[in-house]
This record gives C-alpha cells, sequence and structure tokens, in this order.
C-alpha cells in the first residue's frame, strides 16, 4: 500500500510483499527489510541487451519484506498514479517506485527524446498497480481528450498513461537562427484520450536554449 | 514558546530581557526592537574547556548569542525548519543543522564512541558527521534545519527503526543507535542497492527524518 507523508515522502506498507523503488531512494524504515539490486529495462537476458543499447538503464532495488518504508528523493515532489492496465510512460529518473507486480520496459521515443535531453528512450511501467512518480514542484495533472490535444514543453513533461500518440513539434524559424527565438523552439503534442504530467519546472534542454 | 514557525522555511523568535537565545552566525534575517548580536567566539555556552572541547570535536559551529527585548526572524539557505520542543530530555543533532535555540538549554558534545561503542565511531566517518554530535538537555524549543521536508517517526522498544544515515536529521529521547550493515557480496562487486549502511535506532523516543539524502 502506498500513502504519502507530506508531500515529498513516500510511505510502503508491507506485508512480505515486494515493490521496486530507485536505488538509495530509502530514508527510513522499520519492521525487517531486504534490499536487493535490480537493473531496469525488463527482466532476463533480452532486459539486458536492452538497457545496453539504450542506456535507459535505471538503477532499480527491490525491497521485500514487513512493516513500513519510506521513501524520498532529493527533497522532490511525489505524485502517486494508479494503474488499471494501462500503460504508463515515464522518465526514468522520475520513477521513484512501483509495485513488484508492476512490468517495467523500455521504449523508443524518437526525436522528443533528444530535447528533453533525456535520451532517446523512456521506460514504460505496465499492469495492476500503484507507481509512484517524482517531479521537480508539484505537478499538474492536464488530460488530453480528441477534442483538446495538448502541448507540452519537453522540459516540463515528465509522464503521461492511456491512449496517446506523440509527435513532435517544432517552431523554428528564421528567427531562431538569428539568436531572436522565444525560447520555446520545439514542444511535444499529445493527442487522443490520456493523462499528462507536467512539472511546473524545466529541464535543461536543446530547445530551452533556442 | 520562544520560537514561532512562519512557513516551513522561517521562524520567529522572541527574546525578552534576561532570557538568551543562541543562533547560528549569520542567521538573522530580519530583527524588531532592541535586539544585540554578539558573536560567541567560544562557540556556545560553558567556559573555556568546553570550547576547547568543541573545537577538538570539530563541532564548533560559529554561534551568536541574541540578547536584548523585541523578535527576530531566522532562516538559512532556504532550509526547512524544524521547532523541537524539549521537556527535560536530550536532543542529539549535529551542530551544522542548528539554527538557534533557547539559553535555558544545555549545550554538551558528546562522544558517537558512548554510545554504540566502536560501531558508533564507524557511524560517525560513514555519515561523515565526524565522531562527536552536538546534545542540548533541559527545557525549551531549539529550530533544527533540514533539507527538504522533515518527518517525525516515533521509536518504540518493540519497534526499532532503520533509518537511511544521510536522511537522519536529529533524535530525542533515550535511544540506542547503532550503525547496523547490510554489506553482502553484491556490494563487492559493485551491485549494490545503495543502502549498505543504516542507523538502527532502538529504545523509546522519536527520530526525524528529511525528505531527502543531501547532507547541508
Amino acid at each position: 500500500m502506498f500513502r504519502m507523508q507530506g508531500s515529498k515522502v513516500l510511505a510502503v506498507d508491507m506485508t512480505g510483499d515486494a515493490v521496486k523503488a530507485k536505488n538509495g531512494s530509502m530514508v527510513a524504515y522499520d519492521g525487517q527489510m531486504a534490499f536487493k539490486k535490480l537493473s531496469g529495462g525488463g527482466e532476463g537476458l533480452r532486459g539486458m541487451v536492452t538497457r545496453r543499447l539504450t542506456g535507459e538503464q535505471m538503477t532499480v532495488m527491490e525491497v521485500r519484506g514487513q512493516g513500513t518504508c519510506w521513501f524520498a528523493d532529493r527533497a522532490s515532489e511525489i505524485n502517486l498514479v494508479r494503474l488499471q492496465g494501462d500503460k504508463l510512460y515515464v522518465e526514468s529518473s522520475n520513477l521513484l517506485a512501483t509495485d513488484a507486480g508492476l512490468r517495467t520496459g523500455t521504449t523508443f521515443t524518437g526525436l522528443r527524446g533528444a530535447t528533453q535531453g533525456n535520451g532517446l528512450f523512456t521506460t514504460t511501467v505496465e499492469g495492476h498497480g500503484q507507481a509512484a512518480i517524482t517531479s521537480d514542484g508539484p505537478a499538474v495533472v492536464l488530460r488530453v481528450s480528441p477534442q483538446y490535444p495538448l502541448t507540452v514543453d519537453p522540459g516540463a513533461y515528465i509522464a503521461h498513461q492511456g491512449n496517446v500518440r506523440q509527435s513532435f513539434q517544432s517552431g523554428v524559424t528564421f528567427r531562431t537562427f538569428l539568436g531572436e527565438g522565444g525560447g520555446e523552439a520545439f514542444q511535444i503534442r499529445f493527442e487522443g484520450d490520456g493523462l499528462v504530467y507536467v512539472q511546473p519546472s524545466e529541464r535543461n534542454t536543446v530547445a530551452g536554449d533556442l | 514558546m520562544a520560537f514561532r514557525e512562519i512557513n516551513s522555511k522561517m521562524v520567529e523568535a522572541t527574546v525578552v530581557p534576561g532570557q538568551r537565545l543562541f543562533s547560528q552566525r549569520g542567521a538573522m534575517l530580519a530583527y524588531r526592537g532592541e535586539v544585540s548580536f554578539t558573536p560567541n567566539i567560544q562557540g556556545g555556552q560553558g567556559g573555556i574547556m568546553s570550547m576547547i572541547g568543541r573545537r577538538v570535536a570539530g563541532e564548533a559551529t560559529p554561534l551568536m548569542s541574541v540578547e536584548g527585548s523585541g523578535t527576530v526572524l531566522f532562516g538559512h539557505g532556504g532550509h526547512h525548519v524544524q521547532v523541537v520542543h524539549l521537556t527535560g530530555d536530550t536532543l542529539y543533532v549535529e551542530a551544522d543543522r542548528l539554527l538557534a535555540f533557547e539559553g535555558t538549554l544545555q549545550q554538551g558534545t558528546m562522544f558517537m564512541g558512548a554510545q554504540g561503542g566502536v560501531m558508533g565511531m564507524v557511524r560517525g566517518q560513514v555519515t561523515g558527521q565526524g565522531l562527536f554530535t552536538t546534545t542540548l538537555k533541559g527545557h525549551g524549543a531549539v529550530a533544527v534545519m533540514a533539507h527538504g521536508g522533515v518527518f517525525e517517526l516515533p521509536i518504540t522498544p518493540q519497534r526499532p527503526v532503520h533509518v537511511d544515515p544521510q536522511a537522519y536529521v536529529a533524535h530525542h529521547g533515550d535511544v540506542r543507535n547503532k550503525l547496523s550493515t547490510a554489506l553482502g557480496w553484491r556490494d563487492m562487486v559493485g551491485r549494490g542497492s545503495g543502502e549498505a549502511f543504516q542507523l538502527e535506532l532502538s529504545g523509546s523516543g522519536t527520530v526525524y527524518v528529511q525528505a531527502s539524502e543531501e547532507k547541508l
């Protein structure tokens, strides 16, 4: 069971089950806990090859035991996401913890990844259960519906879920090349039906400089 | 009460004549009334001997004493501030996390080896806190700084609490601390879970933990 203790600390009550969490994110626990390192990007040999190729190697640990375990990551805000068979796309650096029953994998994001400064690949979380994602400042959840597509700054995007198509938009004009750009040269456009998580802060991206 | 939390990062202290406050040097943000700030070369209470003791222990944070009548605002580095009220028990805290405390509290330095033996010393080394820690004893309030929010965890004899040494802020009560290691062969080959060292706190009391693994 995931529950929030304030906005920056995640408390997980465990009764012999396990959770996957970012390496080194435990701040305290009571009861009995065991920590074991796993590697992200899927299980088995195939997972290992993907990790090597994609560079999306989130180091994950498996926490198993009885009691309560508290997680936090550099005082960033934590958001709980409930998954009911759908798929969550999240940057590996923003994924704090998931239920052990959820599957994690890696997908190709195309050109969008390069503008986010996070590489060309992103982490996916799939199944039934809860996941906790971190954001720099409290995140807003924006709904995308067929009538209302959404456009997001790549540096402020943290995650999305649902049946959403994403495309990459560029507002590069000749002014950008003259150094007169508005600082919003690239955007990600979401269409379809789902949720997008946006943080009130921007990572350093190529787009931010243009 | 001497300290009032204005917001999560600032406290307001009321100074009345005859009652002294100690605060970290340079932590004053604003004040009202007639208040004087005297740098305290000795770095706290006690005579020359305690000063030497603190110097040797490396727990000598530059402190200043605040006297007069009025109100003073304290804050430092945008860190979160937590006010802890002591009623006769002892608070164990790192000197650099101390923002301000009332003069009614007795300040001391404790050798970590005294609590937890050899592992206590190892703990000091591992956490980068050194072998000594500051104690505050008596009745009064203390303002402690932390990165990110602070949450309290109760410690009971049945339920010892394990804390990441980097996230540990302070503790009070009748608590024994020891460093527990979960070093396995995986850590040796560089496949550790990042949680090789934990601070085990047992007894009865309260531990304050911050929402971050960053030291101040």
